[in-house]
């Protein structure tokens, strides 16, 4: 049994981080490569999670870091020992038989050096190449733009403290051997840039979920007071329209799961928690599972409007508004709003490049993200030999159900190595 | 205790930070408790560890690190002191960057605030005691109490993970619900030959022992040692030891009698939608009443979910059984007519195409609800009221399924007190946390898995299972336990016996031990229990602490002498012309928020002192008295948010307790109660924090010198000294 051999775990979101945490703490190496410039993954960007209505993320003490919880900002993953962290990296190609894989990994440029980078913030008041993606960013280090090459930059690269900024750092491949995979790639939010019928991409007051998250996150831009993206005005009149790209024949035919309860958890803080704003939500079910029912009370209490329908027509005004012509099924009318945000909760789809892991790896296909290897066994963190996946690689999934399936990942590891 | 000396290292974030290190460097050298005082640039960088270590060897383990973070810092300085084999738990951490040099424009002031923390951690320090690995062996075996999927799943994991496993259950054979389901969306399998693989499995695993027809009647013990006891198949009492539990006893399907509109339990041909997915696994497809064929199918969603009169939630798992039913009924009965009555269909990602499936083969979707039911000429109708057309539709049905709730199994409740999990609203066994902790409950060695914590498909149950697995394993380790002993230690001689740290453990850790053998000269005066706690069991959070009226049982990192002392130094200087606010802020979502806070470089004023406690439930009411004897003008407690301790739910719930209390002593001394206050936060909200403070500080202000300052509670300074 090739037990000494590291597991590779491909992306780094609430899944991945998991599953490496977890593997740490059992003895095993875990080799963790993240395509971004900060792992956290979409989960960054999701401001407060259900359900616990707290931040996106965060790490539980373990075994080597006693404690009860720790941040996400100090999970200390380029500290753990046993976890290795491949930042701004991509799988290349994997080989080999089950047991016994070999990677090829594109390791990209390594311009800021987490472990020296002290966040002291000289480099960013010299140049606008540095910049940091987010209080809770992980690593806890800044980041650089290579093609905002200025004199500043080189200064700070001189100047850092700990000499932390190589400007002419250079991206590298590494071959590695692993004895397992996990696949922890999550999802994407699609863009529905080709749906006319709703504009996105043609009015700056069009956006979706998540980039109403980012507005809404008191750690943005605006300190979470929602301005509108066309003229930096206050807010007063939002709708969102469920269903975009999901439960559609031309997108996705699945339900995405999640939105609802994201667009409620987003329609409640605006309610309840912004000055003077009205939400309306154009759906066809509300599907708020189990608990959070609780989410959907809640929205009907504090005012939330429900159309049960489609939206027909959206008209953009000079002013920056849009004029939205709903069809309400319950009705069977047409009714006319005037709303300063209108925001597309929008399919979860695969990351780019689930389709090429999937093949070569000759895994299932789940409607294009990854499939249980044995349907019958109802195991679905189990997807090959030697190879498992978690998160939303699996399918649309919350943060607490990636927790659970990349702790069944690794429990099974653990299994298959006594 | 002789207070030590310790060496103090002070970090210059690579000269990066305001403050006036010169004059730092002396006034820390002048205090009372330094054994010598370093600047440094880096304490973080191979230099600064190697200096770390070389101090520490120095000054006997009794160190301040006065830099960033310790949350960012300390993981690395752990491990760097590991591989090099130098103990390191006696180091105390001060932060004079996020929580000091990068809020406070004045540099000055700043200056002074990091000179008064580090004063204060000096203090800590001089009495910080070496925390020393320690080992214990407990049998690797854990009881599964239901034999469900999840608790076969749970078995089998345990016992691929090298632990002996029981397996308990109720019934006379292994299986459970999913032993009836026809068919399991979305793969369309049958219950049976998903189970089949793995009871096969659990059958031939020696280490596997399987118990039917068992009752659990109660558990007493803790983790590494819980006794079982059970009534066994011959209705006799037996026990059973073992070092954990998992928790798999399913859910049950809510039985509709008392819902008059649907005539359940009167009419035979109304049935629960379980009660379908049996008679369609037995084959047995006819209407119940008379064994006539079915031709006409009502079902009926969110029977008793989504309703304020029986369960709140959605059952999230109905909408998917109906579908999968209505399927199998058109397959064997392909001229039947099925129609659904719902109010929003629920089926998450690939259980979408089969709705779609569904309608193509022609179920017929109704939105709205079923008024009434009655029987007419042998013959049942009901009455449907479509919400879509506006209009009710009476109709004949051979059959009428009702897709009712799913509820916690019967016993959830009774087993709560004896096996100390706690129970969620609605009935079913609750997590330790939302996001991250599903699987764990509030007592350690307890784990629930599949139904009993919520609704879940088969596949979710058994991915629950495996996940509970490791928590089990992560927990046992194998049966060699071996970690540092960072937590409670109680002294037993000081207990009084009272039993508030073992009501109030969050964990419930303590246990109350009769004291058979303590043979008091005086009958009246023999305490019958005291409390044990296993420093190795504990979370290290301190409630039990705060509530110990005899200081019997202290943590090991932060007795009461050590926050006490850092309380008194901290606040040198505190009074009329320097009013202080005094912060003790939990080191969970609360130094995240503080830190943010400073990493956004958000101001806030300089006359506040912060004290970092494990948690907010470490804060007793002595404690907080003593900042304000110490001179404090105002006292605030930065906690977790409501209801989302990270311990398990009652640390800050406590915390508040204390704060409520204190506050009625301040007005019962004639001072103004609204001194102290308590505030939750997380590091999503930056802001929560920076308003509490600068609300706490206002209030100093506005309140102005307290009494102590005055002199005038000179009786009451005299009794605490």
């Amino acid at each position: 049994m090739s037990a000494s051999n590291p597991v590779l775990i491909i992306g780094a979101g609430v899944a991945g981080m998991t599953a490496a945490v977890e593997l740490a703490d059992s003895g095993i190496k875990a080799v963790l490569v993240e395509r971004q410039e900060t792992v956290g993954g979409n989960a960054l960007d999701l401001y407060k999670a259900f359900p616990t209505d707290d931040c996106f993320y965060c790490f539980e003490g373990n075994r080597w870091r006693p404690g009860i919880r720790k941040c996400f900002y100090r999970s200390a993953l380029i500290d753990q020992p046993n976890i290795s962290l491949k930042m701004n990296s991509e799988v290349n190609t994997i080989s080999g038989t089950p047991g016994q894989f070999t990677v090829t990994l594109s390791v990209g440029p390594q311009y800021i050096d987490p472990k020296k980078c002290t966040m002291c913030g000289l480099c960013l008041e010299k140049s606008k190449a540095f910049h940091l993606i987010s209080p809770q960013c992980q690593p806890q280090a800044v980041v650089y733009n290579p093609s905002i090459n200025d004199d500043g930059a080189k200064q700070a690269e001189e100047e850092c403290p700990t000499k932390a900024i190589s400007l002419n750092a250079q991206p590298t491949e590494e071959i590695i051997k692993v004895s397992d995979i996990i696949i922890a790639t999550g999802y994407h939010e699609m863009k529905p840039v080709n749906m006319d019928e709703y504009s996105y991409g043609k009015h700056p007051n069009i956006i979706t979920q998540l980039e109403l998250a980012k507005i809404i996150d008191p750690n943005g831009e605006s300190n979470g007071v929602p301005l509108k993206p066309s003229d930096g005005k206050p807010v007063k009149r939002v709708m969102m329209v469920q269903c975009v790209g999901s439960r559609d024949e031309n997108y996705y035919p699945y339900c995405s799961k999640i939105c609802c309860v994201f667009a409620l958890k987003h329609a409640n803080i605006l309610m309840q928690e912004r000055d003077g704003v009205q939400v309306s939500v154009v759906y066809m079910d509300i599907r708020t599972y189990d608990r959070y029912e609780r989410y959907y009370h809640t929205a009907r209490e504090s005012g939330v409007e429900f159309i049960r329908g489609r939206v027909s027509l959206i008209q953009p005004r000079e002013d920056g508004s849009l004029d939205i012509v709903v069809y309400d099924s319950l009705l069977n009318k047409y009714l006319k709003f005037s709303v300063d945000l209108f925001v597309l909760s929008s399919a979860l789809e695969p990351p780019e490049g689930t389709n090429k892991l999937i093949e070569s790896l000759g895994l299932k296909s789940a409607s294009g993200f990854v499939g249980i290897a044995d349907p019958k066994t109802e195991n679905e963190v189990i997807v090959g030999d030697h190879i498992y996946a978690c998160g939303t690689a699996l399918g649309p999934a919350e943060v607490p159900e990636s927790v659970t399936q990349a702790r069944a990942a690794v429990s099974k590891i653990l299994q298959s190595r006594k | 205790m002789d207070d030590n000396k310790s060496a103090a290292l002070i970090c210059t974030c690579g000269k990066q930070l305001q403050l006036k290190y010169d004059f730092l460097e002396t006034q820390v050298s002048k205090m009372n408790l330094v054994a010598s005082a370093t600047v440094h640039d880096f304490v973080c960088q191979e230099e600064g560890l190697a200096k770390i270590a070389e101090t520490l060897k120095a000054n006997d383990g009794h160190l301040v690190i006065a830099a960033c973070s310790s949350q960012k810092i300390q993981p690395r300085i752990d491990q760097y002191l590991k591989s090099h084999d130098i103990d390191s738990t006696q180091i105390q951490y001060v932060n004079i960057r996020e929580h000091s040099a990068w809020v406070h424009k004045d540099i000055d002031e700043a200056t002074k605030k990091s000179a008064d923390m580090i004063r204060g951690t000096l203090a800590r320090s001089a009495k910080a005691v070496k925390r020393s690995v320690e080992q214990k062996e407990v049998s690797p075996h854990v009881t599964v109490i239901g034999g469900g999927i999840a608790g076969i799943e749970s078995a089998l994991s345990l016992s691929n993970l090298g632990y002996k496993v029981v397996l308990l259950e109720i019934k006379d054979e292994l299986g459970g619900h999913v032993q009836s389901l026809p068919v399991v969306a979305p793969t369309g399998k049958s219950g049976k030959e998903i189970l089949s693989g793995r009871l096969e499995a659990i059958k031939n695993d020696k280490d596997i022992t399987i118990m039917t027809k068992v009752r659990v009647k109660f558990v007493s013990g803790e983790q590494g040692n819980f006794s079982i006891h059970y009534l066994s198949d011959d209705d006799e009492e037996k026990t059973l030891n073992t070092s954990a539990i998992v928790l798999a006893t399913g859910f049950k399907e809510f039985k509709p009698t008392s819902m008059e509109e649907y005539r359940y339990g009167k009419n035979p041909d109304v049935i629960t939608q379980f009660e379908l997915s049996c008679m369609l696994s037995e084959g047995k497809l006819a209407r119940p009443s008379d064994g006539a064929p079915i031709k006409e199918v009502v079902m009926v969603q969110c029977v008793g979910s989504r309703s304020e009169d029986y369960k709140k939630d959605c059952s999230k798992l109905c909408c998917t059984f109906a579908i999968d039913n209505s399927l199998e009924i058109l397959e064997r009965i392909p001229d039947a007519t099925v129609r659904i009555v719902y109010m929003d269909i629920r089926v998450p990602f690939e259980n979408e195409m089969i709705y779609k499936e569904s309608r193509e083969k022609g179920v017929d979707y109704i939105r709205g609800r079923v008024s009434m039911t009655w029987e007419h000429e042998g013959k049942t109708y009901v009455r449907i009221y479509d919400s879509l057309l506006d209009k009710y539709l009476d109709i004949p049905v051979d059959l009428l399924v009702l897709s009712s709730a799913i509820l916690p199994s019967d016993g959830t409740l009774e087993l709560s007190e004896t096996l100390g999990y706690a129970v969620e609203d609605d009935g079913h066994v609750k997590e330790l946390y939302g996001k991250l902790r599903r699987n764990e409950t509030r007592r350690r060695g307890v784990v629930a898995v599949g139904g009993i914590t919520r609704p879940q498909f088969v596949f979710e149950a058994i991915t629950d299972a495996q996940a509970g697995a490791l928590v089990i394993h992560n927990e046992l380790q194998g049966g060699t336990i071996h970690t540092v002993a960072r937590g409670a230690v109680l002294n037993v001689d000081d207990c009084v016996g009272c039993s508030l740290c073992a009501q109030q453990c969050p964990r419930g850790v303590p246990l109350m031990i009769e004291q058979t053998e303590a043979e008091e000269s005086d009958e009246e005066q023999k305490i019958l229990f005291k409390a044990a706690i296993d420093t190795l069991n504990c979370h290290a959070c301190g409630v039990c602490q705060s509530l110990c009226p005899s200081g019997a049982t202290q943590l090991n990192f932060l007795s009461n002498d050590q926050l006490w002392s850092e309380i008194d130094a901290v606040l040198e200087g505190a009074g009329p012309e320097n009013p202080i606010t005094l912060c003790f802020y939990c080191e969970e979502c609360s130094v995240s928020t503080i830190d943010i806070v400073g990493t956004r470089r958000m101001e806030y004023p300089a006359s506040t002192r912060l004290i970092p406690v494990p948690c907010a439930g470490r804060v007793s009411i002595i404690d907080i008295l003593k900042a304000f004897e110490h001179g404090a003008s105002t006292v605030m407690i930065a906690a977790c948010e409501k209801d989302r301790c990270h311990i398990g739910g009652t640390g800050n719930e406590i915390a508040q307790v204390q704060v409520d209390v204190a506050r009625d002593i301040l007005n019962a001394i004639g001072w103004k109660g609204e001194r102290v206050d308590m505030f939750r936060m997380f590091s999503a909200e930056p802001e929560r924090f920076t308003k509490a403070v600068n609300e706490m500080v206002k209030r100093a202000k506005d309140l102005g010198p307290t009494p102590v300052h005055d002199g005038t509670a000179g009786k009451w300074r005299e009794m605490s000294e």
